[in-house]
């Protein structure tokens, strides 16, 4: 299978590319100003005081675990929202510069077949997000683990469900590439999927302000097929601060998610099979 | 029998777009046969359907109509592909890998077992392994077409396909590269070559196909193609009279000592000779009138004067 080969190959070419080092070096310096510039102090598993870069952070009282939830949360939407919008960016190359000419010629004349082509475009850059969520997610957990002793892998499950919801954006992003062949209308495909999504997820929030009737069930047909973006940031940021969360609901978003996104790379995949280049 | 390298029979391709019900004929009904071994060179004017035809044959486009069958396979089938070496046109190099790098990765896909070893071997073959460190964005338009080689040639492939192959190399590189295609030659590989450079694939090449307007106008061996049954090449010793060589029935050229002879049959070539040594000539080399390829290539393309409008 040399789906595999397509993707590490997409990771090496990764590697090189500044936008990837730009997030490698930003997230690690995050993180390190973080680990320099915030002390904690924590007495009998309570936090009792906190100062960044020398300054005292008024907090009242209370046990870490809890008083980290607030800023997990956070974390939990930045690496959500702050990740799909840099992958839909940075990403949106990837298609159509497989596609460029001399190049596609080059890597069809060799034995690969082509839905392994695009399977294996689309599984580096998936793999490729989840280097990225992870990365993040994992040093912040150990980064305040060390600093107040509570260790819990639920950030790194939240940054997790942003890379599940990426592979929908990227799925239809490169649909679209195979299509066009441009990065900008990929790029574009991606941050337009994106505000949809999140449009999607309050849906039936929105549709109250539309009058009842025609408008409004455009609205709904329109929003029904869309990935519920904005429901799973929800969700992650909820599971990032340890609240309750309704597990079938998140599990139906989820699959549906995961759905949208094969049901995208299924089309691209059609449409490269048939195409001349 | 002889196997075959390339088959195309009946091939058509017609570019349609999306809202357009007429397109435009890439490929008309092209009948060629290739045998295992062959040195091929395809040459045509500009929009005369070489690509697309490659790429017919690496399936990488899909013909309209017509069978295409590479060293007896469907070129969709991988195990086809893996036996086929390609160098494109204008080949796309990751600018930031290095050629060492490039080449494992062709090779990996490739499917080779030894991916290091064949990947150095095969710098070293076109002159690039003391540059294997080096990026490829800092190549020469040159290095870049030799690497372009390096990977077709991974895997011993059983056949080459080469468009402009030596397109931007300097001479002492093109020599370099005619010695390699030597080499994959006398290994029994096939060579299909495209090449605007028509020295070159006379040099190469030991059959020839000329495309024009999607149609192969002419095709057979480069000596049946650019020679003469009936006109021979004739020099004589300084010193000849031309005018009584004129008498005698040879056309004069503008070397004052080569003349012409055009005779139906080696009977008439002969008593033709006599007429001119009785005239003191000292015949010293005679030959059939070769064309170069490029008058091969203007004849075939030039319409026949019966065909042409007049004004």
């Amino acid at each position: 299978m040399k789906t595999f080969t397509i993707a590490a190959d997409l990771l090496r070419e990764a590697a090189s590319r500044r936008w990837f080092l730009a997030l490698g070096l930003a997230i690690t310096l995050i993180l390190l100003v973080l680990g320099l510039a915030l002390r904690i102090e924590v007495v009998d598993g309570a936090l009792a005081a906190s100062r960044l870069f020398g300054r005292t952070l008024h907090n009242p009282i209370r046990a870490a675990d809890v008083a980290l939830r607030p800023l997990f949360r956070a974390a939990s939407y930045l690496i959500f929202y702050g990740g799909l919008l840099f992958g839909a960016v940075a990403c949106a190359d990837f298609g159509p510069s497989l596609l460029a000419p001399g190049r596609i010629e080059h890597v069809l004349s060799l034995p690969v077949r082509r839905f392994e082509l695009i399977l294996g475009t689309f599984l580096g850059v998936l793999v490729l997000s989840l280097l990225g969520a992870l990365y993040g997610s994992t040093g912040l957990v150990v980064l305040f683990g060390v600093k107040t002793g509570v260790f819990t892998a639920r950030p790194i499950v939240s940054a997790l469900l942003a890379s599940a919801t990426f592979s929908a954006l990227y799925g239809a992003m490169l649909a679209v590439s195979i299509v066009a062949r441009s990065a900008a209308l990929s790029a574009a495909t991606g941050l337009a999927l994106l505000g949809l999504g999140v449009l999607a997820g309050y849906r039936e929030r929105v549709a109250t302000f539309l009058e009842a009737g025609l408008s409004r069930a455009a609205f709904e047909t329109f929003t029904l097929v869309l990935p519920r973006i904005s429901t799973l940031a929800d969700a992650a940021s909820d599971i990032a601060a340890s609240t309750p969360i309704d597990s079938g609901a998140l599990l139906a978003n989820l699959a549906g998610v995961c759905i949208y996104g094969l049901a995208a790379l299924a089309l691209g995949i059609h449409f490269f099979e048939h195409r001349d280049f | 029998m002889l196997a075959l390298a390339i088959e195309a029979r009946g091939l058509c391709k017609t570019y349609r777009g999306w809202f357009r019900s007429t397109g435009h004929e890439a490929l008309v009904d092209l009948d060629l046969a290739i045998a295992s071994g062959a040195a091929f060179g395809l040459i045509g004017p500009n929009g005369a359907g070489k690509t697309t035809f490659i790429k017919a044959l690496l399936g990488v486009l899909r013909p309209t109509r017509g069978l295409v069958r590479v060293l007896g396979q469907s070129p969709d089938d991988p195990a086809t592909r893996a036996r086929i070496g390609y160098l494109p046109e204008r080949l796309h190099l990751p600018a930031s890998f290095t050629p060492l790098r490039f080449l494992e990765g062709v090779a990996r896909l490739k499917g080779l077992s030894d991916i290091s070893h064949e990947a150095r071997h095969a710098l070293t073959r076109v002159g690039l392994a003391g540059d294997a460190s080096r990026r490829i964005g800092g190549f020469s338009k040159g290095m870049r077409q030799r690497l372009g080689l390096a990977a077709a040639l991974l895997g011993k492939p059983l056949l080459l396909i080469l468009d402009e192959p030596t397109d931007g190399v300097d001479p002492m590189g093109r020599v370099e590269i005619r010695t390699i295609l030597a080499e994959e030659r006398a290994r029994g590989a096939t060579l299909f070559l495209n090449s605007h450079l028509l020295s070159e694939t006379e040099r190469i090449c030991d059959r020839i196909g000329i495309l024009a307007g999607g149609r192969l106008v002419r095709e057979g061996p480069l000596e049946a193609l650019s020679g003469s049954d009936t006109r021979h090449r004739l020099r004589f010793a300084p010193g000849s009279d031309p005018e009584a060589l004129r008498a005698a029935g040879l056309t004069p050229t503008p070397d004052p000592d080569v003349f012409l002879a055009d005779t139906p049959d080696p009977l008439t070539l002969n008593t033709l000779l006599d007429r001119a040594r009785a005239t003191g000539a000292l015949l010293v080399e005679l030959r059939p009138d070769l064309r170069d390829l490029e008058q091969v290539l203007t004849d075939a393309l030039t319409p026949p004067p019966s065909s042409r409008r007049s004004p």
